[in-house]
């Protein structure tokens, strides 16, 4: 793998400009990975002010997707990057645009709190915490992964969906089962239901990511590939 | 809201007294019967990098000669209007060009040193001022060849002749000269259209750690380059400045359509 030297321009100034978005990438990650934290706590105390904070904190997520955009075009327009820069600036892009996303999802789950919609079933809360305690140790890799853009660990956290996929499935099955003979409105069986979906998409976006740092380091798009593809791709670029 | 990213954009036309380095007003200037410069009206910030863009002929180098009156040296050369520096009209007759020229240094296209050594080529000026004691002009010498980040690759050859230097090593010479004389305004006039891209990015990162020490106005027909390297641009066309705004500005979201014609290359 390729290392990627962010701060060894002859410009002084471009180094600095490339940190500072690398930095502030880190930083909305870190804002979104908050929210989610704080999110699954205020479902788990049943606490929506808690729930309601991080909606309004969301405006913050939406706030710091728009300035890092203006400054990825900022810098495409002043600097004319190329190569490593131009495809990190881009994907950087690309990626603001998952970590927001992930910030509506959030913020869609933590309406269920705000509006006491949350599942009285126990078993169906449990597993939605355990949902999202997955997504939110995902989250928190793919950063991780992104911070140091380092493949291999960009790999091991996509490899986590998996999980949080089968999860899902089951959850939903039984969730499906128990909205057959219960007497409580389809409405809020739906808000439920599009929360799991929520919890689940956050999954979807860090797996995008993780793809985005592949992009990075090695130069090649690897979206739109099966797992083992993928791994088996990047296992012949390393022995070529 | 968090900022993120701090951006300076000072008001360029109501620009106070104490930040403007050079202030440009209704200047018209002919060369006999072609009127070169119209009504041009602006304020230069100080300690900052202005870039003057604009086709071949849109005046940009004659404007940037007016900061310093090279244009005088042109027969059939006529001026109107006042440029104010240092709240003084260099435009006045009385106005002593000497003075002026070391207070506004120049550096041209090609790097032209003297046929003399390294150490004379810095000092020349300050010889020219009647300064002799050695002393002063080792410090003079030294301190203006570390400002050009050129000390550490001449300070165990400073009596070897300039022309040795390497193109690059020439113009940062050059520009070491110009700084000897503590001048508070640098201009530059296509700096390194004569140098390669490695060499251009080296004078680049020195003009951003110039202009703590002095205000610098460029010209260049690399439009690249005037993004890289300004805080403020401005555009010229047949001699009228079209647009005049802070670079960011200017090079992602331009007020003009003629500005935005001309960085994007749609120029008819």
């Amino acid at each position: 793998m390729r290392q990627l030297a962010l701060n060894t321009h002859i410009s002084g100034r471009f180094n600095i400009e490339l940190e500072n978005l690398r930095n502030s990438v880190m930083a909305m990650g870190g804002e979104v990975e908050q929210q989610l934290v704080d999110t699954l706590k205020a479902i788990a105390t049943n606490h929506p002010g808690l729930a309601e904070k991080v909606i309004l904190n969301d405006l913050k997520v939406n706030s710091m997707e728009s300035q890092i955009d203006e400054e990825c075009l900022r810098i495409i327009a002043k600097r004319h990057p190329t190569a490593s820069d131009l495809r990190l600036i881009m994907i950087i892009s690309k990626a603001i645009t998952d970590i927001e996303r992930m910030g509506d999802e959030i913020e869609r789950i933590a309406k269920l709190v705000t509006k006491q919609k949350l599942p009285a079933d126990v078993a169906i809360k449990a597993s939605m915490l355990s949902i999202g305690q997955q997504a939110a140790a995902m989250m928190r890799g793919t950063f991780d992964a992104f911070a140091r853009l380092d493949e291999d660990a960009a790999l091991e956290v996509y490899d986590q969906d998996n999980s949080i996929d089968s999860e899902y499935k089951r959850l939903l099955n039984y969730t499906a089962g128990e909205m057959a003979h219960s007497g409580e409105p389809m409405e809020d069986w739906l808000e439920i239901l599009w929360a799991l979906r929520s919890l689940e998409r956050i999954g979807d976006r860090c797996k995008n990511i993780c793809e985005y740092i592949v992009s990075i380091t090695r130069g090649r798009d690897v979206r739109h590939m099966p797992l083992e593809n993928l791994q088996q791709k990047l296992d012949d670029l390393s022995d070529s | 809201m968090l900022k993120l990213f701090e951006r300076e954009q000072l008001n360029l036309a109501k620009l106070p007294a104490e930040q403007t380095a050079i202030e440009v007003r209704d200047l018209n200037l002919w060369f006999g019967d072609k009127h070169v410069l119209h009504n041009i009206t602006m304020r230069i910030p100080r300690h900052r990098i202005t870039a003057l863009i604009g086709q071949s002929g849109c005046g940009k180098s004659t404007l940037i000669s007016c900061f310093n009156r090279m244009n005088d040296l042109i027969d059939n050369s006529l001026t109107e209007g006042e440029i104010i520096i240092d709240g003084r009209n260099i435009n006045h007759k009385k106005e002593n060009l000497s003075t002026l020229r070391s207070n506004v240094g120049m550096v041209f296209q090609r790097p032209n040193p003297f046929p003399m050594s390294i150490y004379d080529n810095v000092c020349y000026g300050l010889r020219l001022q009647g300064i002799k004691q050695r002393r002063l002009l080792d410090d003079a010498v030294e301190q203006a060849l570390i400002k050009a980040v050129l000390w550490d690759e001449v300070k165990d050859r400073l009596f070897e002749t300039a022309t040795t230097l390497s193109g690059g090593q020439q113009q940062r010479l050059v520009i070491a000269r110009a700084l000897a004389l503590k001048p508070s305004i640098l201009l530059l006039d296509e700096p390194t259209s004569a140098l390669d891209p490695l060499t251009t990015l080296t004078i680049e990162e020195l003009m951003a750690d110039l202009k703590k020490h002095c205000t610098i106005v460029i010209v260049t027909h690399n439009m690249q380059q005037a993004a890289r390297v300004s805080d403020y641009t401005a555009f010229l066309h047949q001699g009228e400045l079209v647009e005049y705004s802070d670079s960011d500005t200017l090079f992602t979201l331009p007020h003009k359509k003629q500005t935005e014609d001309y960085i994007t290359g749609r120029y008819g």
